[in-house]
């Protein structure tokens, strides 16, 4: 390994390699801050990679009375998908599915300026069942939809911004215990404004290469050369002495400098947190227009 | 520089204001600004001749008419887009048939604000109009869309044969209001007895007005915590139309809550 040292941890000369996609940031508020977050987790649930799940979400902040339209407690949650219209799509099934049913809650588009739109309360509104009215405020009009419990509010459209997905750090320790507590210190410093850590907790146990090696029909399969228990039988493993456990962060970001930045703060923080080994995953840069070279990260937040 | 007119003193008859709206202002000169010629009873008077101007000629959207307006009806009337600002009272018609940008009012308003005209389809269909004292009758009448603001109350008859739109009155809706409406909100700050054509329906926290009390407090009108936090009652009407249009007010014995 050719990379360098940070404290007590190795860090690989590599870099992460990332794809264009395309995002939407929504705002849900609720009569708490409870309820908020009941349906934010409903909203980002089943949507860690986009492989499987047609999208990847994850709850990008908790916001104040203070922070949001109709000053309640709020979420901000980030939605990625390969396209606009994919971004749409799961936005009007999700919030349809878990904003609308979850009590006391409103939905509002949190990224109001974006160039291109797509359509949210304009389709939801169906669910009103001709019962539904709409209110233009502060120029922006909103869908009021009549249910059980008063009225749900919604925004008319939600903007789609330009985004990056796939940023990504691979942890690993000499134990599992290690690097999982290595990789929850990361995940808790990269959280914040502008990131989505889609995978559970914010982390992904089984990283995965495109394709497989024993058949043409899976698109994506297990990372033979991250994986410890295979270190003797791959000729291609990346696993170094010492390292019997590692863990990935994948990261979608609301642009390349946000992920990059995550990036360095979730990569020091490992490091501070007993990680042995810092590397990531790439696709020998054949694939993503966005390249993270750990080289880059060395210097601390 | 914001074009200023500031009244010189009162005009010797009702003036019809119309011709003041920005954008048939925006960019002209301070000469061009003076000689615009308004109908003054049943002759005709000057701008410059009523008025001080000063700020011709920028580019800013914006129209502040300072002094005690309310021998002038149709201030803003039919505005598309832009600011006109009010220092002073207004007589009628303000905002009538207007279709677009704000019409902020610091002082009261007379009958008709935002209305539409005798014989027309529909009142206002756009925009923003806020007045921080009184409206006076038939405030809103056949508005289709936009937002009306009141810091006091409205006379009788507010939102006669609304289609659509809202009307917020903090100190309360006066009487008789919403007749034939279809699709209108009406909210009223205070406690009212609902017209007869108008049923209970719930008593809730209407998510949209909290936005449109946000809205307004930030266009300046004081709005009391407990609007944004309490519980309204929600009064469907008018029944002899499409008993889509709302009543909303506030819960004011119980506090809101």
């Amino acid at each position: 390994m050719s990379g360098y040292v940070l404290g007590a941890t190795e860090i690989a000369d590599t870099f992460a390699e990332a794809f264009p996609m395309r995002f939407a940031r929504l705002v849900i508020t609720a009569a708490s801050e409870t309820w908020a977050m009941e349906a934010a987790r409903s909203m980002t649930g089943y949507a860690t990679s986009v492989i499987g799940c047609k999208c990847e979400a994850a709850i990008e902040m908790a916001l104040g009375a203070a922070e949001t339209p109709d000053g309640r407690p709020g979420i901000a949650v980030l939605l990625f998908a390969m396209d606009r219209e994919g971004v749409g799509k799961r936005v009007l099934e999700r919030v349809g599915q878990c904003v609308l049913t979850c009590p006391t809650t409103a939905c509002f588009d949190g990224l109001p300026h974006a160039e291109a739109t797509m359509p949210l309360g304009r389709s939801l509104r169906y669910f009103g069942d001709g019962f539904q009215g709409s209110k233009v405020i502060g120029g922006e009009r909103f869908w009021r939809i009549p249910v059980m419990e008063g009225e749900f509010l919604v925004c008319e459209s939600v903007g789609v911004g330009r985004g990056v997905g796939g940023g990504n750090l691979v942890i690993g320790a000499a134990d599992v215990d290690a690097a999982l507590a290595a990789a929850q210190a990361a995940v808790e410093a990269m959280r914040g404004k502008g990131i989505a850590l889609p995978f559970p907790g914010g982390i992904v146990r089984s990283g995965s290469k495109v394709g497989a090696l024993t058949s043409t029909s899976l698109a994506a399969s297990t990372n033979h050369q991250m994986a410890p228990t295979l270190r003797v039988q791959v000729d291609d493993t990346l696993v170094p002495d010492g390292v019997n456990a590692m863990f990935e962060i994948v990261i979608d970001g609301v642009s390349e400098e946000a992920v990059r930045e995550c990036m360095r703060r979730g990569l020091h923080a490992a490091a501070g947190a007993g990680a042995a080994h810092v590397t990531a995953a790439n696709f020998g840069g054949k694939l993503g227009e966005f390249h993270f070279p750990l080289t880059e990260l060395r210097e601390a937040p | 520089m914001t074009l200023t007119l500031t009244l010189r003193s009162d005009p010797p008859a009702r003036v019809i204001g119309a011709p003041l709206i920005p954008e048939r202002l925006l960019g002209r000169s301070a000469s061009a600004v003076r000689a615009i010629s308004l109908r003054c009873g049943g002759d005709t008077a000057a701008v410059g001749d009523l008025f001080e101007v000063s700020g011709a000629g920028g580019e800013r959207d914006r129209l502040v008419l300072a002094g005690d307006l309310r021998r002038f009806d149709w201030i803003g009337a039919g505005m598309s887009s832009g600011q006109i600002e009010v220092r002073g009272d207004v007589g009628a018609w303000a905002g009538a048939e207007m279709a677009g940008g704000l019409l902020r009012i610091a002082g009261d308003a007379e009958a008709r604000l935002g209305a539409a005209y005798p014989g027309s389809r529909a009142g206002m269909t756009g925009g923003e109009i806020v007045v921080s004292g009184d409206a006076g009758e038939e405030t809103g009448a056949g508005m289709r869309r936009g937002l009306i603001a009141v810091g006091g109350q409205t006379g009788a008859g507010a939102g006669l044969r609304m289609l659509a739109g809202t009307v917020i009155a903090l100190g309360g809706i006066g009487a008789e209001a919403g007749l034939q409406n279809r699709r209108g909100t009406l909210a009223s700050g205070r406690a009212l007895d609902p017209p007869p054509s108008y049923a209970f329906s719930a008593r809730f926290r209407p998510p949209a007005l909290g936005l449109q009390l946000r809205r307004v407090r930030a266009l300046g009108l004081t709005v009391d915590d407990a609007l944004l936090r309490g519980a309204w009652a929600r009064w469907s009407g008018d029944r002899t139309e499409l008993t889509r249009g709302e009543l909303l007010i506030f819960d004011e014995e119980n506090g809101g809550r």
